[in-house]
């Protein structure tokens, strides 16, 4: 019925399983709606944060998906700037994917803000001194590249790119999509940074603060490392559980290979810094503030087993993992390793927002425990399926892999 | 964010904030606007056709963009970035020297696995041949591997007499079960007469220039391990994946493929065989 629509080439599931497939992710995201209109309409009082714990799931998952959504800025840096080529095979899907991320999140955010319609107010009357600012100029600026970009992916649909008009602007507007991948790369520096940074500048937090090399904490630079790493990481995972899910081969063995070689190569690179930055924290930042490092983890949940997950479970060892070419080329390995490199990332944006607020700073302080509303999780799961249906749209509808037709021949 | 805003002051970090900021938005809207005057000009100057060339090309699989001087063994590995346009390759003219239509190399036509390569002729890489006459009109036809793949066609759209074709643009088109193909035209030129007939479909061609450069087309013994590639090729997209590629006993090939092997992903095969993505 809509063969018209997709690719030469390639083989997709009938429309009728496809409508079956995404069903449930559309069911998810109505009622994820519901919640989004309650939250919207009564107010924030629909969700279990409060003044203290004014950060909660909703940018607990910001962080973790614009983290793991790097993949589109850093693909696109290694293939259009430093010219690995090997990388088109998966440039369009991480394109996708970043944009599921930023949209998503920036989605969250207009929720999350509880006055959506003074949104605009931090453009309007920016206060430069804040690293939200910065933030908020640099997502939305990205999330303006990010859908420039998955334009010429739209314009490459089998029936689109009949009309000449479409074609050629398609044509004209990858030729300069080097200037965007430049522009993404510069901001996706700055806002991932500048998550880090803004807890890293919390001195009232000393579980968070770290202090500055030049004007930035080193949190700054730690986001900034930490999402180069994984983004590949999560390119990769994500492509293979496409292609489980699909049972088709998308792309060759080589590329997995290659995005687990990087992610491992910076993954290495980072976890080396974060142990410096801890090792620090704990001899001189901490005490210098008035507290042991050790005073942070005796509260149950939050013991030194999450340090130890984050910094050598989930960094050092799929960092030596992915730097092994034995290890690389079992596959089986290989996704292990990506998954765990991007698990110490949900980790790691999970302490700096969840552990940072729950930690007393006052001796009046309470040790406080936070459990999201049902309308914060099914606005968290609105926008998993969300991303899910446009994935799924784009997968059967745009070539999101160029070597798959190959693949199917083979 | 501007100085008539409330709050604005001419501080060094405003300046500098907003600067970076204004500059980066300048700087992304201003691609897209040049984008778009781009996109205006091709449309007002007809490029729309090498555009549709270049831009199919670089998505066909490295397989269907193998270069000439692999297939006839001087390279190991070589895939074309340049749209199998060898006028403008440089590593082209130093491998091999333009030689004229009807050179004296001409042999009997060659006879590869049944498939009839006549040797009096160039070939496309897009599976058309070219013939020119003592006029210097150029006859453009489909070869026999092509025809004998595609058969009979559902529906045939030939170009109107007196328009206009480009290398590697759209020559004419056709139907095929629930695929729509596009043959790529070899020569540059203005179509003076087209036939869909019994004797088959073919276009006569006036060429625009009276230097009719041809260094593009295949010529003479590098056609027959063409073939022989893509006859390979297509075995192999035929081939049962449980049982894998087998030799064929003898026989000739049939003469409507596409009807021959009910169930196969032809839409694929078809644009691997005539260079469409």
């Amino acid at each position: 019925m809509d063969k018209k629509f997709i690719s030469r080439g390639v083989s997709r599931t009938s429309i009728g399983n496809f409508g079956l497939w995404i069903s449930p992710w559309a069911l998810m995201l109505v009622v994820g709606l519901y919640a989004v209109m309650l939250c919207l309409f009564k107010g924030l009082n629909q969700t279990n944060m409060d003044n203290r714990f004014a950060f909660g799931l909703w940018i607990y998952l910001d962080l973790t998906v614009i983290a793991l959504g790097a993949g589109a800025f850093f693909t696109g840096f290694l293939l259009y700037i430093l010219k690995r080529k090997e990388l088109k095979a998966v440039i369009n899907s991480a394109v996708v994917i970043g944009f599921i991320c930023y949209s998503g999140a920036v989605g969250v955010l207009m929720v999350d803000v509880g006055q959506p319609l003074r949104a605009w107010f931090t453009f309007w009357h920016p206060n430069v001194h804040s690293m939200l600012t910065e933030v908020t100029f640099c997502i939305t600026c990205y999330l303006m590249v990010l859908a420039i970009e998955y334009v010429p992916v739209i314009l490459k649909n089998r029936k689109i790119k009949h009309v000449s008009s479409m074609l050629v602007f398609e044509h004209e507007l990858h030729k300069l999509i080097v200037v965007f991948a430049a522009v993404g790369t510069f901001l996706s520096f700055f806002h991932q940074g500048s998550l880090g940074g803004l807890y890293g500048v919390l001195i009232g937090r000393p579980f968070a603060f770290r202090p500055a090399l030049g004007i930035w904490p080193t949190t700054f630079f730690l986001f900034i490392i930490s999402a180069a790493a994984v983004g590949p990481s999560f390119i990769l995972l994500t492509t293979a559980l496409v292609s489980k899910i699909t049972g088709k081969k998308l792309v060759k063995p080589e590329v997995y290979q290659l995005l687990g070689k990087i992610s491992g190569s910076i993954l290495i690179v980072y976890v080396l810094l974060k142990a410096i930055d801890t090792l620090i924290w704990i001899n001189s930042t901490s005490p210098s503030l008035g507290f042991s490092a050790a005073s942070f983890y005796k509260f149950s949940g939050f013991g030194t087993w999450i340090m130890f997950a984050e910094i050598v479970l989930c960094g050092l060892v799929p960092a030596l993992m992915l730097l092994n070419q034995n290890i690389r080329q079992q596959f089986r390995w290989l996704i292990t390793a990506a998954l765990l490199a991007c698990t110490g990332i949900v980790i790691n944006r999970f302490v700096m927002t969840i552990q940072t607020l729950a930690l007393p700073t006052l001796p009046f302080d309470a040790y406080m425990s936070y459990v999201p509303s049902w309308q914060e999780v099914a606005t968290f799961l609105a926008v998993l399926a969300y991303g899910m249906l446009v994935y799924s749209f784009s997968f059967r509808y745009l070539t999101l892999f160029p070597q798959e037709r190959e693949l199917q021949s083979l | 964010m501007f100085p008539w805003v409330y709050g604005f002051a001419w501080t060094p970090g405003n300046i500098i904030f907003l600067g970076i900021f204004f500059s980066v938005v300048a700087i992304i809207g201003a691609t897209v606007l040049i984008s778009l005057f781009r996109t205006y000009r091709a449309l007002q100057v007809n490029k729309t056709e090498a555009i549709r060339w270049d831009s199919e090309f670089h998505d066909l699989p490295a397989t269907s963009r193998k270069c000439r001087h692999e297939l006839s063994g001087e390279f190991k590995q070589r895939t074309c970035d340049n749209g199998f346009d060898c006028r403008t390759c440089a590593t082209h003219a130093k491998l091999i020297q333009n030689k004229t239509l009807n050179s004296d190399d001409i042999e009997l036509p060659i006879q590869l696995f049944g498939f009839t390569i006549p040797t009096d002729r160039l070939y496309h890489r897009g599976h058309t041949w070219v013939k020119s006459d003592a006029s210097g009109i150029y006859t453009v036809g489909l070869d026999d591997f092509a025809s004998r793949m595609v058969g009979t066609p559902d529906g045939i759209e030939l170009p109107a007499i007196g328009s206009r074709v480009q290398v590697n643009g759209s020559a004419w088109r056709f139907k095929k079960g629930e695929s729509v193909m596009r043959i790529l035209s070899p020569l540059d030129g203005e179509v003076v007469a087209a036939s869909d007939g019994s004797d088959g479909w073919y276009l006569k061609i006036k060429p625009l220039t009276k230097e009719v450069d041809t260094r593009h087309l295949l010529r003479d013994r590098e056609v027959a391990a063409w073939f022989l590639r893509e006859f390979e090729q297509l075995q192999e997209k035929l081939a049962d994946p449980k049982v894998g590629l087998t030799l064929a006993d003898g026989g000739t090939p049939v003469q409507d493929f596409v009807k021959a092997y009910p169930g196969v992903n032809w839409d694929g095969i078809l644009g691997d065989v005539f260079l469409e993505a």
